[in-house]
């Protein structure tokens, strides 16, 4: 059977045709799998059922085979194929799965075939497919995706320059002369110039409309929240971690739906009550500030260059078990005096991340604390904070239990004490123009007029503050209330848009972030120095164990801090409550109550493990014995019976095995053994261990995980999110590409010019008259008067005879000086001296410049001078 | 040591001769220089053509120009129709009974002469072909117990005609190896046409007074001065490699022969001479591949004897043209 296609054909057709329809098919699948079940996620292996099918059909009909007889025997292959499948697989369910298997191959592989047969005979077939492609495209879109701009712009774009691809591509490769020189030249020549073309119109798409492809690149990639199992434009105000535990994440995002989960993320003891001594005063725990605006991306960020930082943030899986983590300089920073004390909180983590770190404002302090037995597996970790807290401050603002006559006072009482605070005339210059920093587009001097009318009649800035949240709870004419809560407040239409205006002016609907952040605009623009805090918020729930307060996923929030010199940071939240699952209260299980005494904890590296008699030799170079603090430089060796002792890391409960040499651990006991061998004021470590008995029993050892390790970790998970700069990319290539083009059509000259150069300055006379010769031949070839076939003499007595040069007399010298033994007459010598450089100015006169420069552009006519002939062999 | 060429006097001789031969067959540079290549290199040619283009007048005009022994006539010029029915006899003599002496006396036959012009070589017999070529490559004639000698001077040429193929004999690929040179004489140009028809009667006494330029001694010194043109090492190389991608293209089923090969350096080296240059250069191999190779060689098809060599010779120049000489 003969062939229809040159094998050059087939190769430019899989090379520049299938490959990338074969990556769009990849793409496609591995969208449309993470929405149809019945898919079952195997994207990879049905793109390759596409893509084999396309390739092969593409060599197949590369022969002279019909399409349509060729069709049904595939048919009659996939008719029996699934008898044997019915006949073979046993039960129903074995049958149906497969069946379904066959029946996803059978579709993909043919729709490949069709594509390859497609590519290879018919012309018309790129513009189908690309319109079959796009239609399919919609389907899924507008199944899977809520249909707004951004939305469509980034699921078509690419399919839309497939579809220009595809077209300009398969009929350049139609109409090549495959027989013909170059033919990958001239391929690879329109390629380029089609890339040209290409990557300068999205460049200039992508410069004009840098601002809204950015705040979409910002909300559709980037951030992990496109990872997220909802896949959506959605967000969450926690992130979740490669080993599933929970954090609070360093930045906000305005955007148009909230992501809530139901779980328990941690359960806290908070020891903060009301004067009565009875009635707990909850406060929100904090995890970051967010000091900082990005106004392009529309993003809440973090800023560790913030002035006076008061955050505390140590890593407790990093401090050893038992050990505290104090930094007393926040304490300083914050710099409250009034109405402060010092509050302890136990933060017991579910899924909480073990590194995270959660306290009210302002904390200072942090001991991690042992799990008792009975709770080990409920959960993974726990800590002891310690707050320098304001007495003014409380979780009650717009959540304000009604009628509840005690909270109505302290209200009224901490007001009254904060609006002896009337201006900010004293604060610091730096901190007050650094908390009170607004953006200067027209979007925000909106705000500022909204924020100078809510407040016209408030003289104080607690009493503004008040009137603020008093217009998120107003009611319009109509009784309705002016603002709602919602998880999907949408967002504008236009990316680039404002969100906060949006929010405040036109929508008035959204969550925490929204608030927040127009309360925070609010402020400023009024000269009130606020920051947003975000965390959990806490919520009063139990009456049976006071002070102790449950944590669940939904309860992640932002809100806003202010702040009243002298008084310190104050929280305020001002997200009105969801009128439509107001507060569904989950039930809150036993807290941890039975904490038990620790006499001894032990820091140090294990020397090594008994797994049988169960027991371990450590290092030790940090103890902690009866609450006191031994350390010492040379490390020194205890015995530890850990028969009874559970074993743990950061993220669960481990066998003792998985203690190794080498670890960093830390072990403490409650042993009554020790309860009463007291240490002396004398006494040193060396002279504890020779007190306690040995080996000393232990309960409980936790294994801290290498810093390395964890940061290796981390980098990569930095470096895989790292989003791709397009616009940088794009501008790269573009740049390649144009330096590319540049050299094809710079090089004849170039080349030129390098010839030049020597026919006119070689010393050595043969090699002279071989430069010259050279560069005389090449520049009447660039000219378009190439040599071809002709002799020496021939093409000589051509040129001679069009220019009306010598190039005959130079050119027998030069076969002289070539082939013969006989030296040059002077005269024949004198001839090459002075030969060159006249006869160049003479084609010069001739061959006007534009004809020349053109000329000099056309890399053809380099190229066939240096082609060499190549003889076709047996 | 290879003997520097008197050039000047061999220059002079030739031109004389090609002046001489161009009163009467104008237009023919190129196939006269051909003709004077084979004669230069001790060879022989075949010429193809159409009847009427002049092959004839030309091999006369040719034996006219050069003075036999007398001095008053020109060298011994011999022409032979060859016919199906011709012997091989008729061309080399036989023994006829002298009555005389008593005895078989040996009776010449035609090809006892200087030049001999062999018209339609592809009408004879194989026989008498192979009888003609055999003398031609050995340059003697042996008949019986006795071996005859040629004449220092023997050059043939040979003409086959084209047209009307019926009841011919073509000659085979090894006879025809024998011809150093196969040329196509042509039609000339339009113009040169023209001013023949205007002159036809002044090149008709130019044919019957063709004056006889060299001595055959002068013939024979050319062809020993020939053998002395300079030869390059890049321009055997070149003939060397030639001949090898006659035998590796895929096009051509038979290739050159080594001795292809040596009747190619002999014509390469006369054809210089005969353009005045006492070295070969490019323009040599440009020029006489085709005559010399083209009829050594058996083609694929049709399109493949058209394009084949040209190829390999195009290839072979290439590289010639852009080698780099001095330090």
């Amino acid at each position: 059977i003969g062939k229809i296609h040159s094998w050059k054909k087939v190769i430019a057709q899989s090379v520049l045709l299938v490959l990338p329809t074969a990556a769009v098919g990849f793409y496609m699948l591995w969208n449309v799998n993470s929405y149809y079940e019945i898919l079952q996620n195997d994207w990879l292996m049905q793109g390759l059922y596409f893509a084999s099918g396309m390739a092969l059909s593409t060599l197949f009909y590369a022969y002279r085979f019909r399409f349509i007889s060729t069709a049904a025997i595939l048919f009659l292959f996939y008719f029996i194929a699934y008898k044997v499948i019915g006949n073979v697989t046993f039960g129903e369910f074995d049958a149906f799965f497969a069946s379904v298997q066959f029946l996803i191959f059978s579709v993909l592989f043919s729709l490949g075939w069709i594509a390859g047969f497609g590519f290879s005979r018919s012309r018309y077939f790129t513009i189908f497919w690309s319109i079959f492609l796009l239609a399919l495209q919609i389907i899924v879109v507008s199944k899977t995706t809520a249909i707004n701009a951004n939305a469509l712009i980034s699921a078509f774009a690419p399919f839309l320059v497939y579809a220009f691809y595809i077209i300009y591509t398969a009929e350049l490769i139609r109409n090549m002369n495959e027989e013909g020189k170059g033919f990958f030249w001239f391929l690879s020549k329109r390629m380029l110039g089609f890339a040209f073309v290409i990557i300068a119109m999205l460049l200039g798409i992508f410069t004009v409309f840098q601002k809204d492809f950015k705040a979409i690149e910002k909300e559709w990639g980037g951030s992990e929240a496109k990872y997220d199992k909802n896949g959506s434009n959605s967000e969450r105000m926690t992130k979740e971690n490669k080993d599933g535990s929970l954090s609070n994440k360093n930045e906000m995002r305005m955007t148009g739906s909230l992501n809530k989960g139901k779980r328990l993320v941690f359960v806290a003891k908070l020891d903060n009550f009301f004067n009565d001594g009875k009635t707990p005063n909850p406060l929100y725990f904090t995890a970051y500030y967010y000091t900082k605006f990005d106004t392009l991306t529309q993003t809440f960020e973090t800023d560790s260059s913030m002035p006076s930082n008061d955050l505390f943030k140590p890593d407790p899986s990093k401090i050893p078990l038992y050990f505290a983590k104090t930094d007393s300089s926040v304490i300083k920073n914050t710099g409250a005096t009034k109405y402060r004390k010092v509050v302890n909180a136990d933060v017991y983590k579910v899924l909480l991340s073990p590194s995270e770190y959660l306290a009210p404002s302002t904390a200072y302090y942090c001991q991690t604390i042992g799990v008792p037995n009975d709770y080990k597996d409920q959960y993974k970790s726990a800590y002891r904070a310690k707050m320098w807290v304001s007495d003014l401050n409380s979780a009650y603002f717009i959540y304000n239990p009604a009628g509840n006559e005690m909270l109505e006072t302290f209200q009224e009482q901490r007001f009254s004490k904060l609006r002896e605070i009337r201006n900010f005339d004293g604060l610091d210059a730096k901190f007050k123009s650094y908390y009170t920093f607004m953006p200067g587009d027209d979007d925000y001097k909106r705000i500022a007029a909204l924020g100078k009318k809510i407040t016209a009649d408030a003289k104080t800035p607690i009493d503004k503050m008040l009137a603020i949240r008093d217009y998120f709870l107003s009611k319009d004419e109509f009784g309705q209330p002016l603002f709602q809560y919602s998880d999907n407040p949408g967002i504008p239409g236009i990316p680039s848009a404002s969100k906060l205006n949006y929010f405040l002016f036109e929508n008035r609907k959204g969550y925490c972030a929204y608030y927040a952040g127009a309360t925070l605009f609010l402020l400023r623009s009024l000269g009130i120095p606020s920051r947003i805090a975000a965390g959990f918020l806490t919520v009063d729930r139990s009456s049976k164990n006071p002070g102790w307060y449950w944590f669940y996923e939904d309860q992640a929030h932002a809100w806003v801090q202010v702040y009243f010199p002298g008084y310190g940071w104050i929280d305020f939240d001002t997200t009105i409550p969801d009128v439509n699952t107001q507060q569904a209260s989950q039930p809150d299980q036993t807290p941890p109550l039975d904490m038990q005494q620790v006499y001894l904890v032990a820091d140090g590296e294990v020397l090594n493990v008994d797994t049988v008699a169960k027991q371990v030799r450590m290092n030790v170079s940090n103890l902690l014995y009866h609450d006191k603090n031994y350390s010492t430089d040379s490390a020194e060796e205890l015995m530890i019976d850990a028969s009874l002792a559970t074993v743990s890391t950061d993220t669960g409960t481990v066998r003792l095995s998985a203690v190794k040499k080498g670890m960093h651990i830390t072990a403490a006991s409650y042993a009554e053994v020790l309860k009463n061998l007291n240490a002396t004021a004398e006494d040193n470590m060396v002279s504890i261990f020779k007190k306690i008995p040995k080996p000393v029993p232990v309960d409980e050892i936790k294994i801290i995980e290498k810093d390395e390790a964890k940061k290796q970790q981390k980098k990569n998970v930095n470096e895989l999110s790292e989003p791709i700069d397009w616009l940088r990319t794009l501008w790269i290539t573009l740049i390649a590409v144009a330096a590319l083009v540049f050299i094809v059509f710079a090089s004849p000259s170039i080349i030129w010019q390098v010839l030049n150069t020597r026919a006119e300055n070689t010393s050595d006379a043969k090699r002279a008259a071989f430069n010259k010769y050279r560069a005389v031949m090449y520049y009447l070839n660039q000219l378009g008067y190439a040599r071809d076939n002709k002799g020496p003499q021939q093409y000589a007595l051509f040129i001679d005879n069009k220019f009306g040069t010598q190039l005959n007399n130079f050119s027998n010298i030069y076969q002289k000086l070539k082939y013969s033994s006989a030296s040059l007459t002077e005269r024949e010598q004198l001839m090459v001296n002075e030969f060159y450089k006249p006869f160049i100015q003479q084609i010069r006169k001739q061959v006007s410049f534009k004809t020349r420069f053109s000329r000099f552009l056309n890399i053809y006519n380099t190229i066939h001078y240096f082609n060499q002939p190549k003889i076709n062999k047996a | 040591m290879i003997e520097t060429v008197q050039i000047d006097q061999a220059l002079t001789n030739i031109q004389k001769l090609t002046a001489n031969i161009e009163t009467v067959i104008r237009g023919k540079r190129m196939q006269i220089q051909f003709i004077l290549t084979a004669l230069l290199a001790k060879g022989h040619i075949l010429m193809e053509d159409n009847p009427g283009t002049g092959k004839t007048v030309m091999a006369k005009t040719l034996a006219q120009s050069i003075s036999g022994g007398d001095g008053e006539h020109g060298v011994n010029f011999k022409r032979i129709q060859f016919t199906p029915d011709l012997l091989p006899m008729d061309l080399i003599g036989s023994h006829i009974f002298d009555d005389v002496q008593k005895e078989f006396i040996f009776k010449k036959g035609p090809l006892f002469c200087n030049v001999l012009l062999a018209d339609e070589i592809n009408r004879a017999s194989p026989k008498v072909q192979s009888a003609l070529l055999e003398c031609m490559a050995e340059h003697q004639i042996t008949m019986g117990d006795v071996t005859y000698p040629l004449e220092k001077l023997f050059f043939t040429i040979a003409t086959q005609n084209p047209v009307e193929m019926e009841g011919t004999y073509p000659l085979p690929a090894a006879q025809l190896d024998r011809f150093f040179l196969k040329i196509h004489f042509g039609y000339v140009d339009e113009e040169t046409e023209l001013n023949i028809y205007k002159d036809y009667l002044g090149i008709q006494s130019n044919l019957e007074h063709v004056q006889q330029v060299l001595s055959m001694e002068e013939i024979l010194f050319l062809q020993d001065e020939a053998e002395k043109v300079y030869m390059h090492d890049e321009i055997i190389a070149a003939v060397r490699n030639i001949v090898w991608d006659t035998r590796k293209h895929a096009d051509i089923v038979l290739g050159a022969s080594t001795r292809s090969g040596i009747t190619f350096l002999k014509c390469l080296k006369a054809f210089a001479l005969v353009n005045g240059r006492t070295f070969v250069t490019e323009d040599d191999p440009q020029n006489i591949t085709s005559a010399v190779l083209d009829h050594r060689l058996i083609y694929r098809n049709k399109e493949a004897k058209q394009k084949a060599l040209a190829n390999i010779l195009d290839k072979e120049l290439n590289r010639l043209s852009k080698l780099k000489i001095g330090g």
